[in-house]
């Protein structure tokens, strides 16, 4: 049917025309004249050319035809309006690329699959104390022996150490060179319980998990692939590791990735740990196991509490006031940026919106030109849905064009976003985030987007160019002289963009001020010149009872201290931003706690001169000195907080708590130091306090040294002084003070640019929208004008008029964008610090922002009526 | 003389019959044998016939052939093919059951 088009259609046309022929005959000779005849032999035919379109449309082809012909005349029109071509194509294009952009985002992050079966299945379990929800604390090994033995929710459990650390990787041959790489210490069931099987070989037994029996490894796919060739033999092999011999029982498939906690690992090893190596009350360990089918987790937090409460009894002193929880393992650390995400995705979809408005404006100007071309096709038969068709046709045409170019746009701009914010470091647990690709769902979302935006602005023309009657337009001169219904529409279009530009603005605005209170919350330490590093330092073999657990702490200060340049030094258990464990305790001098409800506060070990080196103030009493040693009193430094809430009225030094319970340990306040963020500048401040090294002991340490200036410098210097007094103990996490204090504020840096560079985005789109109005609205009106001034309006008259038939709409758009604002910024929620959605200021400040934009955008086309010439203006006809 | 159009539907009834007692006919000849056979009571809009002939075609109720009037015309002639004799019978039925309903409908009352 297609190509034998004209064939079809000549061979119709003959056969109607004999039709008609043979009854004006017969009309003939039943006596009409032939004048007659010919008439009622046409009148009883009927339309020639509309049933030639019907009967080619039975066929059902037609609308393919139809949509080449509307192709291939939008082309040709495009072509004819290259001005209003391009500038519709950028102005889609921004809109468009914006939207890929941050959906390729999402795509990269929320949307890849996990490569675990049934990850909704896998969840955290955690220490709690304190009896509070929210007191979470990582496992100890012991207790999670006990978990792992009497729990009955679970497939299966794992933990893994919750501090990796470098592994030195020794020469192989002559091709490498020694590399450290970051690894993890795991037990037996750790690829079990998430479901992953190796590539090669196989994962640990149990029995590897002793110390001794522990120098097996797992390799990741990436590490054996760059370091070792990818070769298939290499299970069986030995390689060495921190100089040591270590076999390679397997490699991991491609798509495993961890980084869950802190960092991507390379190689696995067996926690390698006897049942003496911990204490039940040494909290190192992360525990997550897999529900059983049918077990819920509500089921599986219930069991644990019980459990916990069983070996709480068992073990009063260590475990006082332990619970346990649960939590999901998918969920841990998405929230937020599921959050974030979204913002985005709807603050670039308001953009959007605010660019098909402009492109729909646009072509309704465009389409006031074509008025007469549509008259004439309606008034030749087109039907209304025909020209709709072919109009929104010509719409996505321009949208997908639009797109294409937004799919260049959003390629370049995937690339700039991931350096500029180095979103390699956004730890995304459990998947690999080292690009962000443009790929097929990428792709298939820009053009469905495309489609829609050109539908969308698309019903502008339609609507405008099916409205109204056939007459008008046809007349020769056609009055232009006051501005039809159809204006009404434009500046509706106008007021709408206006309200979507506050929204963001608005949204914008709130991250701006959540993030500038936040940087200004203080974070309780000077962090400038401050290098910190991670070092395992382990209890059993080297610092062993006393005299053995004072010796780290000296070793750093002689030392690491006495590097030139060095100003102090000094270590931590738990670096602040980076979490915390936590303790119960009964308060001496007052009426003992029910055991379930032991007061909690967060707990951290830390050697003399760690408070001094961070720059935290000591406001009472002292910091921890060599002389804090095991045969001394015990001795804790609280924090302003934990001294607020537990001595409100009284000094706290010389007070003193039984850790654990009512005969644990007596350990008396010594000191009370300024308080610390410790999970991040917008939690707010809990109890904490610390005791020293000297006394209690933990096995991986932070170490921190203060130096002059440009810490970074000093870190080849350090390691060698660490490796004096603990050779062979490599360190891992070298990172200065201020880089962890800016990368805290990371995840909110991050979209806040982002809106704030969308906002700007969508206002200027929204002003250049209302030039564009503004501007043709003067142009359809200069008739009026050029009247207006030869009856003695003056131009600032004009001017005015002008400006407050503009500033109407915009005022209208300003208002329903606050109503809106207050309604959707609340889903920023916890992407917002310090500011209520509805902030006035904020709020108030958006508006007059916008208000003065679009005053401007009024002003400078509504300058060029005042200099219509009155008579000019008139003779135009 | 007044003429009444043929109720909405029936055009195709009427061809299909038409097909079966005239054997090979062309659009004019269609036309006129409805004319004929109702007494020049049905009037055709007879452009309508086209549209209709082709959908015909496409369904495969029809099959067309070009051949020659009598007065030396080049013209295309239609012919009924089974699956449009089956059609006819459904579309009778069709008809006849409709007409039943109106009849019994405006005797009650």
């Amino acid at each position: 049917m297609l190509i034998h088009h004209n064939q079809f259609d000549s061979d119709l046309d003959e056969e109607m025309r004999l039709h008609r022929e043979l009854r004006e005959r017969e009309q003939i000779e039943r006596g009409l004249s032939p004048k007659e005849a010919h008439y009622t032999a046409q009148r009883r035919f009927g339309n020639d050319l509309a049933l030639r379109e019907e009967s080619r449309d039975m066929w059902g082809w037609n609308w393919l035809e139809n949509l080449i012909q509307d192709i291939g005349y939008g082309l040709r029109t495009l072509r004819k309006n290259p001005g209003f071509a391009a500038v519709a194509i950028l102005t889609l294009a921004l809109g468009i690329g914006a939207n890929t952009t941050i959906f390729s985002l999402m795509n990269a992050t929320l949307l890849r699959p996990l490569a675990f079966p049934n990850p909704d299945r896998l969840v955290l379990v955690w220490e709690t104390f304190g009896k509070r929800p929210d007191n979470w604390n990582i496992v100890s090994a012991p207790n999670f022996w006990d978990f792992e033995r009497q729990s009955h929710s679970f497939e299966g459990m794992a933990i893994f150490d919750s501090a990796g650390r470098g592994y030195n990787l020794s020469a192989t041959g002559a091709k490498q060179d020694p590399e450290q790489v970051s690894g993890l210490r795991v037990t037996a069931g750790f690829f079990g319980v998430l479901g992953v099987k190796p590539l090669l070989g196989r994962t640990f037994l149990p029995e590897e998990e002793i110390r001794g029996r522990d120098h097996e490894v797992i390799l990741s796919y990436g590490l054996w692939k760059r370091r070792y060739g990818g070769d298939p033999q290499l299970v069986g092999r030995t390689i060495k590791i921190d100089g040591e011999d270590f076999m390679v029982v397997g490699v991991m498939p491609r798509e495993f990735h961890w980084q869950f906690w802190s960092g991507p690992r390379q190689l696995w090893v067996p926690v390698g740990y006897t049942k003496t190596d911990y204490g039940r009350d040494e909290n190192s360990f992360i525990a997550f196991a897999r529900l059983k089918s049918g077990v819920t987790m509500a089921q599986a937090r219930v069991e644990m509490e019980t459990l916990a409460g069983r070996v709480r009894q068992q073990y009063p002193k260590e475990d006082a006031g332990m619970g346990a929880t649960v939590t999901s393992m998918g969920d841990f650390e998405m929230e937020g940026l599921r959050t974030t995400m979204l913002a985005l995705l709807a603050a670039v979809g308001f953009v959007l919106l605010i660019a098909c408005v402009n492109v729909a404006n646009l072509s309704l100007a465009r389409g006031a030109t074509r008025q007469k071309e549509f008259a004439i096709r309606r008034a030749l038969g087109a039907a209304d849905a025909r020209i709709a068709r072919q109009l929104l046709t010509e719409s996505v045409l321009l949208a997908l064009m639009g797109g294409g170019a937004g799919w260049l746009l959003a390629a370049w701009s995937t690339k700039l976003l991931f350096h500029l914010f180095r979103l390699e470091t956004m730890h995304l647990p459990l998947r690999e985030f080292n690009s962000i690709t443009l790929d097929s769902r990428v792709f298939a979302f820009t053009l469905l987007v495309s489609c829609l935006t050109g539908v969308l602005f698309g019903l502008a023309p339609a609507f405008s160019a099916l409205r109204g009657g056939i007459n008008e337009p046809l007349k020769e001169c056609g009055r232009g002289s006051t501005e039809g219904g159809g204006s009404r529409l434009r500046h509706a279009l106008v007021a709408s963009e206006v309200a979507l530009a506050l929204v963001v603005l608005c949204g914008a605005g709130l991250m701006i001020e959540s993030l500038a209170r936040l940087l200004g919350v203080d974070p309780g330490l000077n962090p400038k010149n401050v290098l910190t590093l991670q070092m395992s330092v382990p209890q059993e073999d080297i610092y062993v009872g006393p005299p053995g657990l004072p010796r780290f702490c000296q070793d750093l200060d002689e030392h690491v201290s006495a590097i030139p340049g060095v100003v102090s030094a000094g270590a931590i258990a738990h670096l602040p931003f980076e979490g915390n464990a936590g303790r119960g305790f009964q308060i001496e001098g007052q009426p003992p706690a029910d055991p379930e409800h032991m007061p909690g506060a967060d707990y951290s070990v830390a050697c003399p001169n760690y408070f001094r080196t961070m720059g935290i103030l000591i406001l009472a009493g002292r910091e921890f000195t060599h002389l804090d040693t095991l045969s001394a009193p015990g001795v804790i430094v609280i924090n302003e907080t934990m001294a607020r809430k537990f001595w409100p009225n009284d000094n706290s030094i010389g007070r003193v708590i039984r850790l654990g319970g009512s005969d644990g340990p007596r350990l008396t306040v010594v000191g009370m130091v300024g308080d610390v963020h410790y999970s991040g500048l917008d939690a707010p401040m809990r109890p904490q306090f610390f005791r020293p090294y000297t006394q209690a002991g933990w096995p991986v340490m932070s170490i921190v040294v203060r130096t002059r200036n440009a810490p970074s410098m000093f870190t080849s210097a350090i390691k060698k002084a660490l490796a004096e007094f603990l050779p062979d103990r490599p360190v891992s996490d070298v990172e200065t003070m201020q880089d962890i204090v800016h990368d805290s504020t990371g995840s909110r840096r991050f979209p806040m640019l982002l809106l704030a560079g969308f906002a700007f985005l969508a206002l200027a789109l929204a002003a250049v929208g209302i030039v564009g109005v503004v501007g043709y609205s003067v142009a359809q009106r200069t008739h009026e004008i050029g009247i207006r001034m030869a009856l003695g309006a003056r131009a600032a008259d004009v001017l005015s008029l002008l400006l407050r038939g503009s500033m109407k709409w915009v005022l209208t758009g300003i208002g329903f964008g606050l109503v809106g604002s207050a309604g959707l910024t609340g889903l920023l929620g916890t992407l917002l610090y310090g500011v209520r959605p509805t902030d006035p200021t904020v709020l108030g400040c958006v508006s007059v922002l916008i208000a003065a934009v679009g005053l401007l955008a009024s002003y400078l086309p509504a300058r060029r009526a005042t200099k219509v010439d009155p008579m000019v203006a008139l003779r135009y006809e | 003389m007044h003429q009444d159009e043929i109720p909405p539907g029936t055009l195709y009834l009427l061809i299909l019959k038409a097909l079966t007692r005239g054997g090979e006919l062309h659009g004019y000849e269609i036309a006129s044998w409805i004319e004929l056979v109702s007494d020049d009571v049905l009037q055709v809009e007879e452009g309508s016939l086209y549209p209709a002939l082709q959908r015909m075609l496409m369904k495969g109720w029809v099959t067309a052939k070009w051949g020659v009037t009598p007065g030396k015309r080049r013209a295309r002639y239609y012919r009924l093919t089974p699956l449009g004799r089956k059609q006819l019978e459904v579309e009778v039925s069709q008809f006849e059951r409709v007409v039943q309903a109106i009849t019994r409908a405006i005797q009650t009352a």
